[in-house]
């Protein structure tokens, strides 16, 4: 079986500074991908990679088998790579509906625009509510959700969130971690920036562990839990 | 009674024909960081296009007008494959296509200069006649400028508000790496933005030169107005600089009223001073949002 992300020997950074260095990963179909580590240590750099807002100095990425690591940004998004980046960056003066119909945009997502954004609101109602709000007048956690929710309006393969649970407050972070896990058991394959390991560890069916643009480790939740090393080195458990 | 219609025809006619110029400042600003200071060779290239269309190969005014966009649209997609693309991954490319552009402009100028000549030119497309309101003669040419700018104002909203392009635009304003996960090719976005603002030049142009006649120089206080406004309205804000060129429009027909031609300008610059001491990010900005 094909992995739905494979990537071989991936370097990338900004300028002359290479933030990511000869990184490899395979992703399994359906499963959820939990990128950690400290911050600065290129997880964000890596989506930005994958999603090709950053171009991949060396290596090759793969998407179910397909090469996309020369493409630009728009061909990637149209190959099926959903990036909720992080921070959200919504449209600031467009309404909430105005954003998701954004995520619509390409053609084929487009034609099934109606039926994706019953879909959305049915699995973020907040956002129907919200739906004429504009952007910049959303709380944080409406703003994470009309986040998700843009970028479910595409469809795609392979979703990336980064930091999902990034300045929220404890409430809104398990209702966000709630939709996460409503999203997974829809098949979908998932990758999660997140800095916050032992929160991801419990649902996460591999973590890999990002270190000075390097992976210094992978392996389940549960290994990573009995590995107090890499806690106390990495994590600060 | 009577001054006050006076200020409004003037006052309209002057903010319509800058709206018009702003406007398409301030697409390309809020698209791509672009101060496009060849602005004021292509509002001349549309007034001379035009004058050629008409005069030299006899067309009517409406053609003469849509061969000028045309032309200039052309030119700005030129502007926008030649200069700005080559730069755009560059750190310091607002510094890099300011010059460039500013470099552009000069040359557009002299081929316009060794094509038409230094002399001052009428511009065909003029309208004579006027009509009477009260005891004061509105020139049928103002109200036809503020037709035009009035239609093209319309066209531009509606084009951003209605059309996928127009959505792919507004989205690459507001969030430049949201739009291309979104799936958007913002640099046929950008394209788009210089072939648009370049159209609008032309028109703009024509209404200029038919009030002032044609020069190749002509460009350049209009062009320093639009950015005046722009920055007034907030930097690639295309309804703000719309609003406030029609502001700044009424107040140059006051001024000129109050205190003579020659204190208009300086005035404005005074006011544009004042309002950013107040608000340093224009009237309708937000601070800058910092690109990673």
């Amino acid at each position: 079986m094909t992995a739905a992300l494979e990537l071989a020997g991936v370097s990338s950074g900004y300028g002359a500074h290479l933030v990511i260095r000869d990184v490899s990963l395979s992703i399994a179909e359906g499963t959820l991908a939990a990128l950690i580590g400290p911050n600065g240590h290129g997880k964000t750099t890596l989506l930005r990679t994958i999603s090709g807002l950053v171009p991949a100095r060396t290596g090759s990425i793969l998407l179910h088998g397909q090469p996309i690591g020369r493409l630009r940004p728009d061909e990637i998004v149209a190959a099926g790579i959903i990036h909720v980046p992080q921070g959200d960056l919504l449209f600031p003066d467009m309404t909430v509906l105005e954003n998701l119909r954004m995520g619509a945009y390409l053609h084929d997502a487009a034609r099934v625009e109606q039926q994706r954004l019953e879909e959305v609101f049915a699995l973020l109602p907040k956002l129907k509510e919200r739906r004429n709000q504009v952007a910049s007048t959303l709380s944080g956690g409406e703003r994470r959700m009309a986040g998700i929710g843009r970028g479910l309006m595409a469809g795609g393969k392979v979703l990336m969130l980064d930091e999902p649970s990034l300045g929220l407050a404890p409430i809104v972070i398990d209702q966000i971690y709630g939709v996460i896990e409503t999203l997974r058991t829809s098949g979908r394959t998932i990758v999660i920036v997140e800095e916050n390991a032992t929160r991801i560890a419990e649902m996460a069916d591999a973590l890999h562990l990002l270190d000075n643009g390097s992976f210094a480790w992978s392996g389940t939740g549960a290994q990573l839990m009995s590995s107090p090393e890499i806690l106390s080195a990495y994590l600060g458990g | 009674m009577d001054v006050l219609v006076q200020i409004l025809s003037s006052g309209l006619t002057l903010g319509a024909m800058y709206a018009i110029s702003t406007i398409g400042l301030a697409l390309v600003y809020g698209s791509l960081n672009m101060l496009n200071m060849s602005h004021g060779a292509l509002l001349a290239l549309g007034g001379y296009v035009c004058l050629y269309a008409m005069t030299s190969l006899g067309l009517p005014a409406v053609a003469g007008v849509a061969v000028a966009m045309v032309a200039c649209g052309i030119a700005g997609l030129l502007i926008y494959y030649l200069a700005a693309r080559p730069m755009l991954a560059s750190r310091n490319f607002e510094t890099q296509i300011f010059i460039a552009t500013i470099g552009i402009g000069a040359v557009l100028e002299n081929i316009i200069l060794r094509t038409f000549g230094p002399q001052p030119v009428a511009q065909p497309l003029n309208l004579t006649g006027a009509v009477v309101v009260g005891g004061v003669h509105i020139p049928h040419q103002n109200i036809l400028i503020l037709a035009v700018s009035v239609l093209m104002m319309i066209v531009v909203a509606l084009l951003l508000n209605r059309t996928r392009t127009g959505r792919a635009i507004r989205a690459t304003a507001q969030n430049r790496d949201a739009a291309q996960l979104m799936g958007i090719r913002i640099g046929r976005v950008y394209a788009q933005v210089l072939a648009i603002s370049g159209a609008l030049a032309a028109v703009s142009g024509v209404m200029i030169s038919s009030l002032s006649g044609l020069l190749p120089n002509m460009g350049g206080d209009p062009m320093l107005k639009a950015f005046v406004i722009c920055v007034v309205a907030g930097l690639g804000n295309v309804y703000g600089a719309a609003g406030v060129a029609i502001a700044l429009g009424l107040l140059e027909a006051i001024i000129q009223y109050v205190f003579g031609v020659q204190y208009s300008f300086a005035i404005l610059l005074l006011i544009v001073i004042a309002v950013l001491i107040w608000r340093p990010a224009g009237l309708f900005g937000r601070a800058q949002v910092v690109r990673l």
